[in-house]
């Protein structure tokens, strides 16, 4: 198992669980739609989508917990507001729109499809490992969201304005995912991250391939670099009403077995 | 000192809990390693998020534990390298096949970085008639690992492997 020094372990940690909270609320929030989505195969798609998300937030929470000391269970559902790393996007709240759903679905897809792509070369051995794999999943999902992308630019005008506004309604909060967490610099330092200042335009290059493909135009700009938010453990209202709800079983009974 | 080979068999007798075919011919089986009356297995899980990885990790433990000769099993999931559905094998595929889930020819991964996953391919041909007059329903099927599709020519639904 890799080793770091302090501050570097606190940068790894840091790292992993702005991934995996963003993983694991995204989940949360695309599980509400099981049973009510528009149409049956959307229904189990979304299912799975939340099933495979929880399930590489887990993954992760392993991984980190090796160098937490601490259970999966206990990472995801035991700490403070603050302590949560996820970018504000995976918990805003849809109203149940599915545009809205799709729209924050598209965006955290692509941006993890590539953190995952980038973080495959990492020199912490363990985490590229997990990437390698997770690459492989995030494509199904980023090859689902284009389709439904295309499908609502495509259909209809309702449907073709509605996914236009939802895709704007997200853009600014979208920015935010590229906030690093605490201690970034000394991961790239160790190369456990690879330089990634271009990060924003390579994704930004892939999301307007798609808005180009469907025929809509959506403006997406980068963040201001001293803007904090979610990675810094600042939180919107709809992220607390989320970890009321995610953490309710866990506050009731923390040793019980689900 | 337990031989490898009794260990292999034994792992070829358990089926995937959700399709009927064995975790050997699946190819989730990574390494098995014996240390005198101790074996190590790796396994690959075919999606992270599938539910059956658990209940797969204790039958490998309760049967090979059950083996003449050995004291301690232990079972863990790696991810590197990442499964694929080109590490099937013939036995695995036709198993499958007769049940009405095709398979991909080979899988379409070549390194880290280039790892492509192929969803809507022409030619997908049915495992009930090989018709390939066939169309994509949906990537998310039954399991994780399988997608849903329909013959034109038979009528019939049937479902894919994901070629990964």
């Amino acid at each position: 198992m890799s080793t770091f020094n302090e501050a570097t372990q606190q940068a790894a940690i840091n790292l992993c669980l702005s991934i995996a909270d963003d993983k694991l609320f995204l989940g949360h929030r695309n599980s509400n739609w099981t049973g009510i989505a528009p149409i049956l195969e959307a229904d189990i798609a979304f299912s799975s989508l939340a099933q495979d998300d929880i399930a590489h937030a887990s993954a992760i929470y392993e991984l980190v917990g090796s160098l937490m000391g601490d259970s999966a269970d206990d990472i995801a559902y035991g700490r403070k507001p603050d302590a949560y790393l996820c970018a504000d996007i995976v918990t805003k709240d849809d109203g149940f729109d599915w545009a809205n759903a799709i729209a924050r679905q598209f965006y955290c897809n692509h941006f993890d499809l590539l953190r995952f792509e980038r973080l495959s070369n990492s020199s912490w051995s363990e985490l590229a490992a997990l990437c390698k794999r997770l690459v492989v999943e995030q494509h199904i999902q980023v090859n689902h969201i284009n389709d439904w992308v295309m499908q609502l630019a495509t259909g209809t005008t309702e449907s073709k304005e509605k996914i236009a506004h939802a895709l704007n309604e997200y853009a600014n909060e979208a920015s935010m995912m590229f906030e690093t967490p605490y201690g970034f610099e000394l991961l790239i330092e160790d190369g456990i991250v690879n330089s990634s200042s271009d990060i924003f335009d390579a994704w930004h290059k892939r999301v307007s391939e798609q808005f180009n493909r469907a025929g809509i135009e959506i403006e997406v700009k980068q963040r201001s670099v001293d803007a904090q938010g979610g990675r810094s453990g600042i939180h919107s209202e709809d992220f607390n009403e989320s970890l009321r709800e995610l953490q309710a079983v866990y506050r009731e009974d923390p040793t019980a077995a689900w | 000192m337990v031989r490898k080979q009794a260990i292999l068999d034994v792992l070829l007798t358990i089926p995937d809990p959700e399709m009927p075919i064995s975790i050997v011919d699946l190819g989730i089986v990574e390494t098995v390693d014996v240390q005198d009356s101790n074996v190590h297995v790796d396994l690959l899980p075919t999606f992270i998020g599938c539910l059956a990885l658990p209940a797969i990790a204790d039958e490998v433990k309760s049967k090979v534990g059950a083996i003449d000769g050995i004291e301690q099993v232990t079972v863990d999931y790696i991810y590197d390298p990442p499964w694929s559905t080109d590490r099937m094998t013939e036995q695995g595929k036709s198993d499958l096949a007769a049940m009405g889930i095709a398979v991909p020819d080979g899988a379409c991964c070549g390194g880290s970085n280039e790892t492509q996953v192929e969803l809507q391919t022409s030619a997908i041909k049915c495992p009930w008639c090989e018709s390939e007059d066939t169309a994509y329903t949906s990537a998310f099927g039954p399991t994780r690992c399988r997608s849903i599709h329909y013959c034109n020519a038979c009528r019939q639904p049937f479902e894919r492997m994901k070629q990964v």
